[in-house]
């Protein structure tokens, strides 16, 4: 059977390569039962600490404790998917050589890295509900209005795909280094820092607080908390929503420039 | 109509030069010193449907350079190849459709999951009809024996398992070409010989065009007819193993277990190429003096204990090819 047209485009491939990464979470089951393990954890821990600090010092006032432990708890459960490394895959192929056999097969192979993150971020999302549920018997939660969970779910979006556009381009730098981690670990210790994910931007000093702001750490984790504890009040969230979609097409538009330059790499040196 | 069709392929390779050392690797940030490296010189060759070819070389010599042009993942630096009408480098993924790939060194598997679901995977991905997958399925398991380890998660198969899932792995989707980059490395006879068996039957049944780039020559004698021969990234020898054969390999070795270990032996038309003990090995050249002659005048000189004939190694002959260059019609210089 040889086919000299052009093949049409199909989604089944990326659907199964979806499917697999899910079968292959799955078989680690161990992960699944610690990973919400060290939720509770976590999530005891923190409130613990926030209760102790807010004993000691004076209460904040935009940022009550209910509200610290409420943006501390979603911003657990929200790192059950955003601290995944979706595009892992295309650093361990390009680590082993192995890429050059997916160049082999009838696929985009960007687009076979992204099915990959998806089925694997889909499985780790499922698991938010059950860590939900738990959470619930540990910590209060506030819960907005709809309107707030709505704008909420938005900016999770697109904080989303502001930290996917940031792992996707530190993978594809093993194109040329081979070697990621020392880079890796210091975005991730920028991310949680900078990020909002373990201490409210809010409570940073003022002038810390106008850079980490621009900073595109801070559309992937401080934003969505930040409307989903009322900080950010609805006048404020298309304009901080806004800021995330500059990002996200902003590093978007830098990870396909890294992915084209990193295979004309391939087809010129040969992997 | 030739389905391969290479012409004056060449391939350079430009990389920056590097000096030693930290200093050397500061420095390569800023100079614009490029070092080229002629991998592919100039290779033209076709191929037919069905054909079954060796493409031989020592290490660096271009093979794998030549099997990734024609994979599409490299781009030619200059010339012209077509793969079943298609460009492969423009456009990779149509070409893809039309080839299957097995290396030796790399698996396309997928690691952490049962051999099962890496062929459903492939099925998937290559759009494989329900009906051809099924028959596909059941021939390879026969072939290939892969029903015990089916469900065995890839990184649990021992090389010999992997390798024949490999090998039902690149030919799932019915390419009309499959391109094999040692396939036999490291195996055990065992599994060597299923494969030669698979890629036989492959070949003959299906007429699948296949293209063997291997160091272990059992594996070319097995199977091809015809050899392309690289060094240096340009085509030394393009023909039938035969030809080789006739014209390289002139000389067969006897050897001779002597009944009386202090027996003398000295026939004619042969020489003393070694002996140890009782065991003498005599070379001789075929078309001067046939192995009935020879045998002949050895029993009549000696009480022998045992006789063998050693054909001479297609081994041994591209080796001298390599050393000595290629001349036609070279038969009958003994080196």
């Amino acid at each position: 059977m040889i086919i000299a047209a052009r093949p049409r485009f199909r989604w089944a491939p990326y659907r199964a390569l979806a499917a697999r990464a899910m079968a292959r979470e799955a078989t680690y089951r161990f992960d699944v039962f610690t990973s919400i393990g060290s939720v509770l954890v976590r999530l005891y821990l923190l409130k613990m600490v926030w209760t102790a600090l807010y004993a000691h010092n004076t209460t904040p006032a935009e940022l009550p404790l209910h509200a610290v432990i409420t943006y501390s708890a979603v911003a657990l459960l929200m790192g059950l998917v955003m601290d995944i490394d979706q595009t892992r895959a295309l650093h361990d192929r390009l680590h082993d050589g192995t890429i050059v056999t997916d160049f082999l097969k009838p696929i985009n192979v960007a687009l076979s890295f992204f099915a990959d993150g998806t089925g694997e971020v889909i499985f780790h999302a499922i698991l938010i509900v059950p860590s939900l549920v738990l959470a619930l018997l540990v910590v209060h939660i506030d819960v907005p209005p709809p309107m707030t969970l709505a704008a909420f779910a938005v900016s999770f979006v697109l904080g989303y795909l502001v930290g996917f556009w940031i792992n996707f381009i530190l993978n594809c730098t093993a194109f040329w280094t081979l070697e990621i981690s020392a880079v890796q670990l210091i975005v991730t210790w920028l991310t949680d820092l900078l990020g909002g994910e373990i201490i409210p931007l809010v409570l940073f000093p003022v002038v810390l607080q106008k850079i980490v702001f621009v900073l595109p750490f801070a559309a992937m984790f401080s934003t969505p908390l930040l409307i989903y504890v009322g900080i950010i009040s609805p006048s404020g969230w298309a304009a901080a929503i806004g800021v995330q979609a500059v990002w996200a097409a902003v590093l978007a538009f830098a990870a396909s420039l890294m992915w084209r330059a990193g295979t004309r790499r391939i087809v010129s040196q040969g992997g | 109509m030739a389905i391969i069709e290479a012409v004056d392929l060449r391939k350079v390779y430009r990389s920056i030069v590097r000096g030693p050392g930290l200093a050397g690797a500061v420095k390569a940030l800023f100079s614009r010193e490029i070092e080229e490296t002629v991998a592919v010189d100039g290779v033209s060759f076709s191929l037919q449907p069905g054909e079954l070819v060796g493409y031989l070389g020592p290490n660096g010599a271009g093979k794998s350079t030549t099997i990734k042009m024609l994979t599409g993942i490299l781009v030619p630096t200059s010339g012209t190849l077509r793969v079943a009408g298609v460009v492969p480098s423009e456009r990779r993924q149509a070409n893809a459709q039309n080839i299957g790939v097995v290396f030796g060194q790399r698996s396309q598997l997928y690691w952490d999951l049962p051999l099962r679901e890496s062929f459903e995977l492939l099925r998937a991905i290559y759009d494989v009809p329900d009906d051809r997958y099924r028959t596909n399925m059941k021939t390879f398991a026969e072939l290939l024996d892969l029903d015990r380890f089916l469900g065995t998660p890839v990184r649990q198969l021992s090389l010999g398992e992997r390798m024949r899932g490999d090998f039902a792995a690149a030919m799932l989707h019915d390419p009309a070409i499959v391109y094999l980059d040692e396939p036999t490395i490291g195996l055990d006879v065992v599994a060597k010989e299923a494969i030669r068996t698979f890629v036989a039957e492959i070949n003959r049944e299906r007429g699948t065009t296949i293209i063997l780039t291997t160091h272990d020559l059992a594996d070319v004698e097995r199977l091809a007819r015809r050899v392309i021969l690289i060094d240096e990234g340009a085509v030394i020898y393009d023909g039938a193993l035969e030809r080789l054969r006739q014209e390289y390999g002139t000389h067969r070795t006897l050897v001779v277990t002597l009944a009386n270990p202090e027996q003398r032996l000295d026939v004619e038309g042969a020489t003393v190429e070694s002996r140890e003990g009782n065991v003498v090995r005599l070379r001789f050249e075929r078309k001067k003096t046939s192995a009935e002659t020879l045998i002949r005048r050895v029993m009549e000189c000696c009480e022998i204990s045992d006789l063998q004939i050693i054909e001479p190694d297609i081994d041994g002959i591209v080796r001298r090819i390599y050393t000595e260059g290629y001349q036609d019609g070279a038969a009958g210089t003994p080196s």
